[in-house]
């Protein structure tokens, strides 16, 4: 995966070296960016195991090539015979070391074999709590950015529904517009009705004056035209008057 | 003789044995060619034996082999003469 990187950061270092000659406006004008295709997305998950090998040091590829040519015990054969020649012909020379190096290679060999596994659990407990932390913090981001796609959704359908919001205020504004318009009508009404009451009063007043004064003038005159003599006379005869009525009224209940 | 792949330049298991000298000449042998052949074969034992989920003995073992089996040759001169 690096060895990759390292390649694909070798393979643009010459494109970087030629776009350097072009002047920087150029450079922006021309330059694409984004065409390839993404490879390596999503990054492929990591082998499970690695490359299968025998006695811990020979690849098991070793033993597939000479396969079809000697069968199962060809690269053992291999390995014996050689062991043979170099101490026949004293190509590997048997020394002290020799035997300090066989002990160290077998405590090596027993320790491998009774420890390797707990090592490797241990070892592989310690990744996946690594992996847990990572996943999570992968999941909490999904989790926030799902959650913002939400809220743009959620806004952008509000904005939808805008046109309600519009409506009510328009209707508001026709309703304070029409209510306005008849304080108004009243109002004028109120102040015409007021000055036509005005003239109408000012009429009563005068018709009711005026008769008030003929009744007056005319009663004083009445009155001044009375002498004394003629009310002793219209007197006497009210009396005369009202004798003949009395004597009628007393005629009449008998009947 | 030839192989029917025109281009020389394949990958040493698709090298017929004759072909072998003038693969070997064709090779990159400027320090970056050299440099480059190193990290290939780095990140190729890497990937294969310890860039991995459950890796083994092996991805640890074979770099102390890799080291004792040169180191002996290098030394097997002066060992004999003792």
């Amino acid at each position: 995966m690096l060895s990759r990187v390292v390649l694909s950061a070798a393979a643009a270092a010459p494109s970087l070296k030629n776009a350097a000659l072009l002047g920087p406006g150029v450079l922006q004008a021309t330059r694409v960016f984004h065409t390839g295709q993404p490879r390596l997305a999503p990054v492929p998950p990591l082998p499970e195991h690695g490359g299968k090998v025998r006695l811990g040091l020979i690849p098991e590829e070793f033993f597939q090539f000479l396969y079809p040519k000697t069968g199962v015990t060809g690269p053992y054969v291999l390995g014996t015979g050689l062991i043979l020649y170099f101490l026949s012909k004293e190509i590997y020379v048997i020394t002290p070391e020799t035997f300090s190096t066989i002990s160290v290679v077998g405590l090596l060999v027993y320790a491998v074999k009774k420890y390797g596994a707990a090592v490797g659990e241990f070892a592989d407990k310690l990744n996946e709590e690594k992996i847990a932390q990572l996943e999570a913090a992968k999941q909490d981001t999904i989790q926030q950015i799902q959650d913002a796609i939400d809220l743009e959704k959620l806004q952008q359908a509000l904005v939808q529904k805008r046109h309600y919001l519009f409506d009510v205020q328009r209707n508001n504004i026709a309703m304070a517009l029409e209510v306005t318009y008849r304080e108004r009508l009243h109002k004028v009404y109120k102040e015409v009705k007021n000055r036509l009451d005005y003239h109408i009063s000012v009429q009563n007043m005068m018709v009711r004056k005026e008769q008030e004064h003929m009744i007056n003038w005319v009663e004083k005159h009445v009155v001044q035209s009375i002498s004394a003599q003629q009310e002793k006379e219209t007197i006497a005869k009210c009396i005369a008057d009202l004798k003949l009525l009395a004597k009628k009224a007393q005629a009449q209940p008998v009947l | 003789m030839a192989s029917v792949v025109p281009v020389k330049e394949k990958k040493l298991m698709d090298v017929k044995l004759g072909e072998l000298p003038s693969w070997i000449l064709m090779r990159d042998f400027t320090p970056k060619g050299i440099a480059g052949a190193f990290q290939r074969g780095y990140y190729q034992h890497y990937n294969k034996y310890v860039n991995v989920r459950k890796g083994g003995v092996a991805g640890v073992s074979m770099v102390p082999a890799a080291h004792v089996l040169p180191s002996y040759c290098l030394s097997c001169k002066e060992l004999k003469r003792a």
